[in-house]
This record gives C-alpha cells, structure tokens and sequence, in this order.
C-alpha cells in the first residue's frame, strides 16, 4: 500500500513537472511573442505618425493649388460657377426607375469643387 | 506468528523498562510533532498562496500585458491639429549622425562616401572631423529615412545614429504666427507652443479654430496685396461671430517655423494680436452704434457736416468732404469724420467709454496667445479725445480686438470672448448683450449701403452679401501726423442678412499706385471681397442674386437739404 502510494505519487509529481516545465516555456514564448508584438506596434505606429505628418505636408493648400493650376488649369472656384438645379434648363426627365437626384437642403449643385481641400475630420 | 507478538510485547517491556530511554523518546516526538507541524503550516501557506496566485489571481500580473500606447509611440509633444484634424505641428523621431573618428580606419574614403549620400556636406569640414582628436564629433543633425538607409548601406565603421525628436510644421508659413515655435530641446518658446506648453509635453493633442483651408486663402489674398502695394505689414483676420472661434489669422511679413531663425525682427511680430493701430474710420461703426442704441440719434437725425471743427490747436476735416448737412447714415456711408466726431460728443464721454468697454476694446483681448498687446487708450478722457476716438484717432486696439467689436455690432449685438481653440459642435459660448437686437439690424443695413453706395465698393462680392467699413487713417509718428503713410484697412462681414463671418484686413503703410490714394477702401476692400468669393463656397455658402438696389437715391442716403427739423448742433466755442 506505502509502496503504491509511494510510485503513484512519484509518478504525479514528475508528470507535474512536465506538464509546468512545458507551460512555462510555452508563457514563455508567448511572452515573447507579446513583446514582439507589441514592438511591431510601435513601430507601425511610429511609421503612421510619420505618413500621417508627410500626407499633411502633402495636402498643404498651397501647395495642391499650385500643382492644380500648373497640371490641371484648375482655379479657384466663383461664384458665377455655382450653381441649383432650377438653373439648369434641361433636367433628367422624371422616367420611370430614372435615379432621382438627391438634392441637399440648400438645393445646390456645386458644378466644380473646390480647388483646395484639406482632408476630412478623423 | 506468536513471534512478532512476543518481540512486540518484548519491546514493550524493554520500552517500559528504560524510563531514561523513554524520556528522550518522548522528547524526539514531541519535537517531531512540532516539527512537522511546522513543515505543514509552511506548506498550507504556500498551498494557498499558489492557490491564490493562480486561481483567484484577479489579473495581478496584468502590467505585463500593458499594450504599447499612443504615446509611446510619437514620442512625448503632442500634435496641434485645425479644427478639421489636419496636422499643424507634430514631433517626428528623428536620427542624427556622429562618428568616433578614432574608429574611422579610412577617414579620406568615408568623407567621400559621405558626401556622395548627404549632398550639402563639405568634404573638407568632414575630412577634417573625422581626422580630428576626440571621440564623438556631429556629422550631420536630423537625417531622413532615406538619407539613413543610404549611410547605413556605406557601411563605414565608426558611424553612429544618435535618436531624437523634432518639431516639425508641415505648412511651413502657412499658420506660422499661430503656432510660433519650440527651441532645440522641444520647449515651445512663442505662439500656441507656449501659451500651451504644459498640455503638449503632457502629451493632450491641441485642436485649434483655424480652418487650414481658410488660412491657406487669407495668407495668399493678404500676401497679394501685401506685395502689390509695397506696404510694411499686413494682417488679416476671419471670425465666426456665431462662437467667437477664429477661422484664419495672418501677420506679413512672417517666418517658417521650421527655421526658428527666420523669426527674429519683423517676421516674428504678429499684427493682428500685438500691433496696436488707430484704426480710422472703422471706429465710427462703434460710434454709429452707440449713438444709435443708447437713443442719442436714429436713423432720421443728421449733422452739419459744412465746416471743419476747430477745437483749440486740432482741426477736424472730412476725407471724402461733402461740405453739407449730413443724415447719420450718410455720414457712416461717406466716412464724414466732422459729422461722427459731432456724434460722439453728443453720446458723450462717459458713455462712449462704456460701450467702448463692453465691446472689448479698452482691454487687452483675451486671446490664447502669448503675444498680446494691450490698447493705448487715452489717460484723460476730455471731450477732444471723445471726438477724435468718434472718427478712431486717439485710440489704438489691435485687429483682434477690432474684428471681435465689429462681430458683436453685427451678430445681434452680443459680446463674445474671441477664441483660437474649437469649441464643440452645437456649443454656443455665453455672451453679453452690448447692443439691442433693433440697433444691431440697423448696422447690418448701414454696412451694407457702404459697400452698395459708398466708400467699400470695392469690397463687392458677386452673390455674397457683403458690407463692411473702410479705414484710412495717417500714422503717428513722433507725435505727428504723417499724411504721406497711413494704415489702411477694411473690416467686412458677410452674408449681410444673417452674418457668419467677419473678414478683417489692415495693411500697414501701403504706397500709392497710378497717382491714387492708397486708402482702405482702394487696397484693403477688394482683399475682403476676393477672400469672401474664395471662402464662401468652402463654408457652405451658395451665391444669391443680389437684392433689389432701387434705383436713383436711397431711401436711407435722402440728402438732408434743406436740413430737417432735428438737427444737431454743437456749440464748439466752450470746448
């Protein structure tokens, strides 16, 4: 009986060994995995600031102003180039299943956009 | 099987027999008994305390999971953003490169190398570095990415990479007043860098009023005008007079922020909160609007606007003379400064003072900018000083402070505190009511007839309902006039009917062109006017026909001839 009792606890304490031997390099590894990660955070983070900081720069009104008059021959928006729906003289005839044109409350119709923009609230 | 019996009952009796030998027995027990018990409470205690560690452990060991954070990440300076998210200012991590030159083998081919990469650095200077005694010498501060890469690929030994962070605007000019600057160890030393230094370093992102778009528009409009009439300054300024929150803010001449060292002189002076100007004729919508709201005249009353006023060694005369009887519109309209110094005196001193006060112009603006100026306002208040600051001379505010009166005469007559940080969608911040509802809707009517009918025509903006009020007024200079450099400026408003937005523009010692005055309404108006074309489709404004302009003479312009039955009359000689 001592001597069952004995092995039986022989054995249970080695299998226990085992089994937090291998739990503990596998929290280990996914320690590691977690620092790694967390560093590849940081850096796509860092990089992200940096694009985000280099996209501002790029979106600079003045500078898209005058890349749009040199290559595209855009200028700044007048208003005699505004214009609503009512002053167009030939509207979409209303066919049956024809998109009907959602127009907002102001019932304008920007027919150019704006030349300059900056980029819409995050 | 009697054996073991028979030694057990033998033991026994050896046992029973020894009592010395029983003694120590006993005492081995014992001290066994105390022993294991203490062994068995040890283990109880770590038992529970590994049951505790790991059953019930309530995420006691969670710091190590801390995920990185944003702030990690960018460093310590917070980004200052416009009011649409776009980045202003922000710290980029940086790289800078040293050498140790003792590790340097071939100093001749490495500053070759070098100077193939990072163009701009001179072979001799980096030959001579890295020749030099010492173990740490600066090759290069601030490198990009690309420049790194390229360095790293040369594979010279001795060179090194010291990390930092640098402050960089990404609009360069653009907003550079607003902003100021940070020295080289990330401390901001002018603009919002240092009226907000403490948030920044504590990593809280600052999110301005400005629209970048607007200030993109301000800053090419006033820098147009700036260079076309060869003036010393210019400043410009676009209010919402809904919240008080400032749209765009622009000082010429100016710097780049990403040079600290273009700031010094001139270019780091901001106009529009710390130049203090006598604005000139702008000041009689302030003593059109007092006269009028406080019951000292209405719309139907006029002065003799015939001769000049002479009161001791000054002599009052009209710019644009007309030499008449002048209605209070018309002397509004065609800037009579006779007639609105007559005004004033009769709104007189006292009051003058207080509504000059609630409109915010006899304190310094409560601006979050570090470079404020307080107004100059006279000592003594006598009745010369009453007509002068009637017609805006003996007076002088900043263009802030100007805008921020001009949005409370038009927006219903209420006073609210001008702000560079975004207020909340929706929030309205609580004003104080300077004016009545009625006198404000007169105003609104008054700066419209003067962009229709008089001295801001040029500030005209097809399908925008724009009015406004010129000033020109002659610089002091050593205590005296100089009728040959002037500040010249328009303040506008617009859309006229329900204003949103004030447009201020002052140019500072503008030279005549083509042999014509260089007045506010000849080179400040048209500024307005092209900045309210460009900006109005931006926030959301459709152009409208212009309203019905009766033909021949206004209604509220009837010429006052002869004089009506009230007309006021000052007797000057007492004065």
């Amino acid at each position: 009986m001592m001597r069952r009792t004995t092995v039986l606890f022989v054995f249970l304490a080695a299998a226990l060994s085992l089994a937090l031997f291998s739990l503990k390099y596998q929290v280990q590894d996914l320690e590691d995995e977690f620092v790694a990660l967390n560093r590849s955070i940081l850096a796509e983070r860092r990089a992200t600031h940096v694009l985000e900081a280099e996209w501002s720069y790029l979106n600079d009104p003045v500078r898209l102003g005058a890349l749009a008059a040199r290559h595209l021959g855009l200028r700044p928006v007048e208003s005699e180039q505004m214009g609503t729906l009512s002053t167009l003289s030939v509207l979409p005839s209303g066919r049956e299943g024809a998109p009907r044109t959602n127009v907002a409350d102001r019932n304008t119709l920007p027919l150019l956009t704006p030349l300059v923009g900056g980029r819409a609230g995050r | 099987m009697s054996r073991p019996i028979h030694a057990e009952a033998w033991q026994r009796q050896r046992v029973r027999l020894e009592g010395t030998r029983k003694q120590a027995l006993e005492t081995g027990r014992n001290r066994l008994l105390v022993t294991s018990v203490v062994f068995a409470l040890a283990f109880l205690a770590i038992a529970g305390r590994l049951v505790d560690l790991t059953v019930l452990g309530r995420g006691a060991e969670s710091h190590l999971a801390a995920v990185a954070t944003a702030r990690a990440a960018t460093g310590g300076r917070a980004d200052i953003t416009d009011r649409n998210g776009v980045i202003l200012a922000t710290s980029l991590p940086t790289v800078s490169l040293y050498a140790d030159p003792t590790e340097v083998l071939d100093a001749e081919e490495a500053a070759d190398k070098l100077v193939r990469v990072l163009p701009g650095l001179d072979r001799s200077a980096v030959l001579a570095k890295l020749t030099s005694r010492g173990r740490f010498v600066w090759l290069r501060r601030i490198l990009t990415p690309t420049q790194q890469y390229a360095v790293n690929r040369l594979g010279i030994p001795g060179l090194a990479f010291q990390r930092g962070e640098h402050r960089v605007y990404p609009h360069g000019r653009t907003a550079a007043h607003l902003l100021g600057f940070t020295d080289v160890d990330g401390r901001g030393i002018a603009g919002l860098e240092r009226r907000f230094d403490e948030t920044l370093r504590r990593g809280a992102p600052l999110r301005l009023s400005v629209d970048l778009r607007l200030q993109a528009m301000l800053r090419e409009e006033l820098s147009a005008a700036f260079v076309g009439s060869r003036a010393l300054g210019a400043a410009g300024l676009v209010l919402d007079v809904k919240t008080g929150e400032i749209l765009a803010l622009a000082s010429l001449p100016d710097f780049d922020p990403n040079r600290p060292a273009t700031a010094g002189g001139e270019g780091g002076f901001n106009r529009v909160t710390k130049g203090v100007y006598e604005m000139g004729s702008t000041f009689k919508l302030f003593t059109t609007a007092m006269a009028l709201d406080s019951g000292t005249v209405t719309l139907r009353d006029g002065y003799d606007a015939s001769r000049p006023i002479r009161v001791s060694r000054f002599t009052i005369t009209d710019f644009h003379g007309r030499n008449r009887w002048l209605s209070v519109p018309e002397i509004l309209v065609y800037s009579s400064n006779i007639g609105a110094a007559k005004m004033a005196l009769d709104v007189g001193a006292r009051v003058q003072r207080s509504y000059l006060g609630n409109f915010g112009l006899l304190s310094r603006s409560p601006i979050e900018l570090p470079e404020v100026a307080a107004p100059l306002i006279p000592a003594r208040w006598r009745d010369i000083n009453t007509m002068t600051i009637g017609y805006g001379h003996g007076i002088a505010v900043t263009p802030l402070q100007m805008a921020g009166a001009v949005a409370t005469v038009v927006n219903g007559g209420i006073a609210r505190p001008t702000t560079l940080l975004r207020r909340p969608d929706g929030v309205q911040p609580e004003g104080r009511r300077v004016l009545s509802v009625a006198t404000s809707r007169q105003m609104r009517a008054l700066m419209r007839l003067v962009v229709l009918r008089g001295t801001g025509k040029r500030a005209q903006a097809p399908g925008y309902r724009v009015g406004g009020k010129t000033g020109t007024a002659d610089k002091l200079e050593g205590g005296r006039y100089r009728s040959d450099a002037s500040i010249s400026s328009f303040v506008g408003a617009f859309p006229m009917n329900a204003p949103r937005y004030v447009v201020l523009v002052l140019l500072d010692e503008p030279k005549d062109t083509d042999g014509k005055a260089a007045t506010g309404g000849r080179v400040a108006a048209p500024v307005v006017a092209r900045m309210v074309r460009r900006m109005a489709p931006l926030v959301g404004f459709a152009p409208v026909p212009a309203e019905e302009t009766p033909q021949g003479p206004h209604p509220l312009l009837a010429s006052l001839n002869p004089p009506p039955a009230k007309v006021r009359e000052q007797s000057l000689a007492a004065h």
